[in-house]
């Protein structure tokens, strides 16, 4: 095993107690390479958002373990005392909505995050710079989010979430509002930063456009993922 | 809405916190109880000055005759209204004589008959007396009796003592008669002096006692101001000094006239000085008497001296003085103050000189440490 | 760390500007309804500084002259002047009535001033913006500019017509009407002439008296109207101390020997403030908690309204992972500027419109300062209710589904 990516062995999550409980996870496990991009797709209801918040350690799974990198951080209890310093360290996001930060620019949308960390100010930006010229965005840097196209938003979106260099990043639909070749775009970038940055990464999606980029496949179905090869097209 | 870079809006927000907080700034230090406080200045000036007095009086006039009966009775006539001009002996008015023309007649009857009673004591005794020197020349010639003779002489002298006694009847007569002529003439109402007929109290037919005023005369050339003056700064009021006098209904007109005295004693409740002034000319038409007259009276002129205006006198503490600028702050001079005039200016005796600046008007009271701020109009004041 | 808060006045910099505004106005209101007792105070104040008083003789066991009505002869002053400890003593008439100038008229309190030195005589305007001081003992008056009148104005007061020679600033009765000061024995026949039908009719009434026109006594009723027609009252009779004497001692010995009512300047500014205008104060405190209260409740209003507006950005930082320290103090610190910007607003406003108020506004500074803590305070209270739901919103939100 690498010493960093993702592992989920035997992870549950129920919902209520007694006789109304719902179980939505019923052991899922999953595991991702570092520079990996899978796909996890499955039906609405299917346990899909559970999975992606337990992951995003924004609810408690109910039992189960989660492996980030070479650290523990669930194993029938959170491991790490700072949720939040785990989010912002360890976990990217990328959302289906890019969800910038209206009132700041775009340098500091992504140098927010390692300012939260106490990174200096200056030198939050210059590492932000850094990204959004990776992702050829640097000639917005100034700009505020709403004076961005939808790709734009979603690459400086990409560029927040990898900000902190985490060994994860959750993206959750994050094509859904672009045309086919913004979204092949997105996929483009997301492979090559999970190559260039060593980090795994998760897709969740249902857009059939996309579908057939990734290697490898985890479909969701009542509470239990099944994982299955995938086409592999368009990026070597 | 189109979005303004970061650069720019900043700058946006800046154009407007700014102005917000210098008017912030000004307003707290130029409004209120901080703002430093407006005063105009006045320069000291050597004048000379002319002092003068105010007061106020009524027109009165100097002779006011008031005409009455001196006994009861009913008045039967009277010839005069008011506003009339009458002369002296004019009869005005008549009391009703009642019966006095009756007894007036029957006291003439009674002259004559005591007339015709001289007479024939007159008669008797040109008889006895015709008789006395016969027997005397009888008794001389021995012709009669000396006891016959005496007997004549005795008639005689009876005759001339009937003959007194009548004469002093008659004068008794007499003097009844004239007497009731001089009631008689009493009853009439006559005008003692050249004048105006100023009141008219009474009607024709009405009972009157003795005493009360039925016509009141006045003199129109005699007519004078009583003017009172307040004690307080009527120094210096003496008698020819020059007056103006505005009467009440003709404001804005003024004539002259003169201080004919100032009245020995004084008004001990109402603290004033009591004189009289004379108009140099009586105005036309004639003002009515009791009508109220300012009379300001002017002073000889005094010497040049520095002059203040009284709207510069402040007091600080038990001092008087005023408030000089030295150095762009704020002295007080205590002042000796010599006379005024009725224009508010003030003779400095001690304290200033002329050419010294000092603050004439000020929106708030002032003291040593007062902030001032010289304007040449204190704001929001006179428009 | 940049700031938060400051990045989103800047992004919403025109909706915080208006909403500053208007709560500027607000608390402007606030502002100006506390000047409006200080102002209440300060006539009162003024008008016992105006009279260049330090003792106030009126009528025994009255609150006059200025609470209550007084009467006193008017010769009273010059046994008091011989009392030990008194340097002037002068005679004083209040009287609030209409004052006329041509079809118009004004509200005023008419103040009878002795004849005197300017300055040194107690009841003179110790100070005028215009004009002189009186000089004539009769028909002169000195107006307080707040009458509207203007030098050479020709005034009616009751049946006298009086020229304006001068004119003065901040002389006010307590309930802030202007002052026109006239010489006292003008204001003693105002005071009881009041008009030619009321003196005839009064004549009319002492002539059909029979006691006073009595056949055979001539002279009666003229001397009975002639009495009637003067007035020797005023209403008070102010004092001026020595230096060195105590007044509490003077107003004893006054109180004591001529057996009047004496009151110190302690005293009289009790009367006044406490007294006369208690229940108006009131009135403006209830005033000022309902505004206060108001005022908290719009800021409260208006940074949960903006909060709410972005749950959304709140959900995605805690996501994210900001402290609820950064997210709560980025909310505070817009309640605070709101705070100080409303306040920035409010106290310019106050200020400007002070002067146009029909009665005096006073901006007390202190009061300022203390309004300026308390809009601090009413902002963190009020940013409270915003930081809790703030804090209360769920990262999950953020990741869709």
């Amino acid at each position: 095993m690498s010493a960093r990516g993702i592992r989920i062995e035997g992870l549950r999550k129920r919902y209520g107690e007694g006789d109304t409980a719902v179980e939505a996870l019923k052991g899922v496990d999953m595991q991702v390479a570092p520079g990996e991009v899978v796909g996890l797709i499955g039906p609405s209801g299917s346990g899909k958002s559970t999975l992606l918040k337990c992951l995003g350690a924004v609810i408690d799974p109910t039992a189960g373990r989660m492996t980030l990198g070479d650290e523990v951080i669930y194993d029938d209890g959170w491991k790490v005392r700072d949720l939040r310093a785990l989010r912002r360290d360890k976990i990217g996001f990328v959302f289906q909505a890019p969800y910038l930060i209206p009132f700041l620019d775009v340098t500091d949308n992504v140098a927010l995050l390692p300012m939260l960390a106490g990174l200096g100010n200056a030198e939050a930006r210059a590492t932000a710079l850094a990204l959004l010229t990776a992702l050829d965005v640097q000639h917005r840097a100034r700009a505020m989010p709403s004076q961005l196209s939808g790709g734009e938003q979603q690459r400086v979106a990409i560029a927040r979430g990898l900000v902190n260099r985490p060994p994860v990043i959750l993206a959750d639909e994050p094509t859904a509002p672009l045309d086919s070749t913004r979204a092949m775009a997105v996929i483009r970038i997301l492979n090559d930063m999970a190559r260039k940055y060593q980090t795994a990464i998760i897709v969740v999606t249902h857009d059939e456009k996309i579908i057939p980029t990734f290697r490898r496949i985890f479909h969701i179905r009542d509470g239990v993922t099944t994982e299955e090869p995938g086409e592999g097209r368009g990026f070597d | 809405m189109k979005k303004l870079p970061l650069r720019n809006r900043s700058l946006a927000l800046l154009a407007v916190i700014l102005p917000l907080l210098a008017l912030f700034i000004y307003v707290a230090l130029r409004s209120g109880p901080l703002a430093p406080v407006a005063v105009t200045l006045e320069t000291v000036e050597a004048q000379e000055l002319r002092p003068a007095l105010f007061g106020i009086g009524t027109v009165e006039a100097r002779h006011t005759y008031r005409i009455g009966p001196t006994v009861a009775g009913r008045l039967a006539r009277l010839d005069v209204h008011v506003g009339d001009l009458v002369t002296a002996g004019q009869v005005l008015g008549e009391m009703d004589p009642v019966d006095l023309d009756d007894r007036l007649r029957a006291q003439e009857s009674v002259l004559r008959g005591a007339q015709a009673s001289l007479r024939e004591a007159e008669a008797r005794r040109t008889h006895a007396r015709t008789q006395a020197r016969r027997y005397e020349q009888l008794f001389a010639v021995r012709s009669s009796s000396e006891e016959l003779m005496t007997t004549k002489r005795q008639e005689l002298e009876i005759a001339e003592a009937g003959l007194a006694s009548a004469r002093e009847a008659l004068e008794g007569a007499r003097s009844s008669l004239e007497g009731l002529v001089a009631q008689r003439t009493d009853l009439r109402l006559i005008a003692p002096a050249d004048g105006l007929v100023a009141a008219r109290d009474v009607e024709p037919g009405t009972s009157l006692a003795g005493g009360s005023t039925v016509l009141e005369i006045i003199d129109p050339a005699s007519l004078w101001i009583d003017v009172r003056f307040d004690q307080i700064g009527a120094a210096g009021l003496a008698a020819g000094l020059p007056a103006r006098i505005v009467l009440r209904s003709r404001d804005g007109r003024s004539s002259s006239g003169r201080v004919l005295r100032v009245e020995p004693k004084a008004d001990a409740v109402t603290e004033e000085l009591l004189a009289k002034v004379r108009f140099d000319a009586i105005p036309q038409p004639l003002p009515p008497v009791g009508e109220l007259a300012e009379v300001t009276i002017e002073l000889p002129p005094l010497p040049e001296a520095p002059v203040i205006s009284n709207a510069a006198l402040r007091r600080e503490g038990d001092r008087i003085g005023v408030w000089q600028v030295v150095d762009g702050g704020l002295r007080f001079t205590p002042l000796v103050l010599g006379a005024s005039d009725l224009e508010g200016r003030m003779q400095v005796r001690e304290g200033l000189e002329a050419g010294d600046r000092v603050v004439a008007y000020s929106e708030k009271p002032l003291g040593a440490k007062t902030r001032i701020q010289v304007v040449d109009r204190i704001p929001g004041g006179p428009r | 760390m940049i700031s938060l808060a400051g990045r989103d006045i800047l992004h919403a910099w025109g909706k915080f500007v208006f909403t500053g505004l208007g709560l500027g106005l607000l608390i402007g209101v606030t502002l100006v309804m506390a000047g409006v007792y200080r102002g209440m105070v300060d006539d009162g104040k003024a008008l016992l500084d105006n009279s260049g008083a330090d003792l106030w003789v009126v009528q025994k066991d009255t609150l006059g002259p200025y609470a209550e009505s007084s009467s006193l002869n008017d010769d009273v002053y010059r046994s008091i002047r011989a009392m030990p400890g008194v340097a002037r003593a002068a005679n004083a008439t209040y009287l609030t009535m209409q004052v006329r100038k041509g079809d118009g008229d004004v509200r005023a309190m008419v103040v009878g001033i002795a004849p005197g030195q300017p300055a040194s005589t107690p009841g003179w305007p110790p100070y005028l913006v215009a004009g002189r001081q009186i000089t004539r003992a009769h028909y002169e008056a000195v107006a307080d500019v707040a009458s509207g009148f203007a030098l050479g104005d020709r005034i009616a007061i009751r049946r006298n017509h009086y020229t304006v020679v001068g004119l003065t600033r901040r002389m006010v009765s307590s309930s802030g009407d202007p002052m026109i000061f006239i010489p006292l024995k003008d204001a003693q026949e105002a005071q009881f002439l009041k008009d030619n039908d009321a003196i005839r009719q009064s004549r009319r009434r002492t002539a059909a008296n029979p006691v006073f026109s009595r056949p055979g006594q001539p002279g009666v009723l003229e001397a009975v109207i002639a009495s009637q027609s003067t007035n020797a009252f005023v209403n008070t009779v102010l004092v001026r101390l020595e230096p060195g004497h105590a007044a509490d001692a003077v107003a004893d010995a006054i109180r004591r020997w001529k057996r009047l009512t004496v009151y110190t300047r302690p005293q009289m500014e009790d009367i006044l403030v406490g007294k006369l205008i208690a229940t108006s104060a009131r009135q403006i405190g209830m005033f000022l908690a309902i505004l206060a209260v108001v005022s908290a409740a719009i800021v409260a209003f208006i940074i949960y309204s903006l909060t709410m507006d972005k749950i959304r950005e709140i959900a995605v930082l805690k996501l994210i992972g900001t402290r609820n320290r950064t997210i709560a103090a980025m909310i505070m610190q817009q309640a605070l500027a709101l705070g100080v910007l409303g306040f920035v607003v409010g106290k310019i406003s106050a200020s400007l419109a002070a002067p146009y108020f029909p009665k005096y506004v006073l901006l007390v500074p202190l009061d300022s300062i203390a309004g300026f803590f308390a809009v601090l305070v009413i902002c963190v209270l009020a940013s409270l209710v915003a930081i809790r739901i703030a804090l209360a919103v769920d990262p999950a939100e953020a990741i869709g589904g």
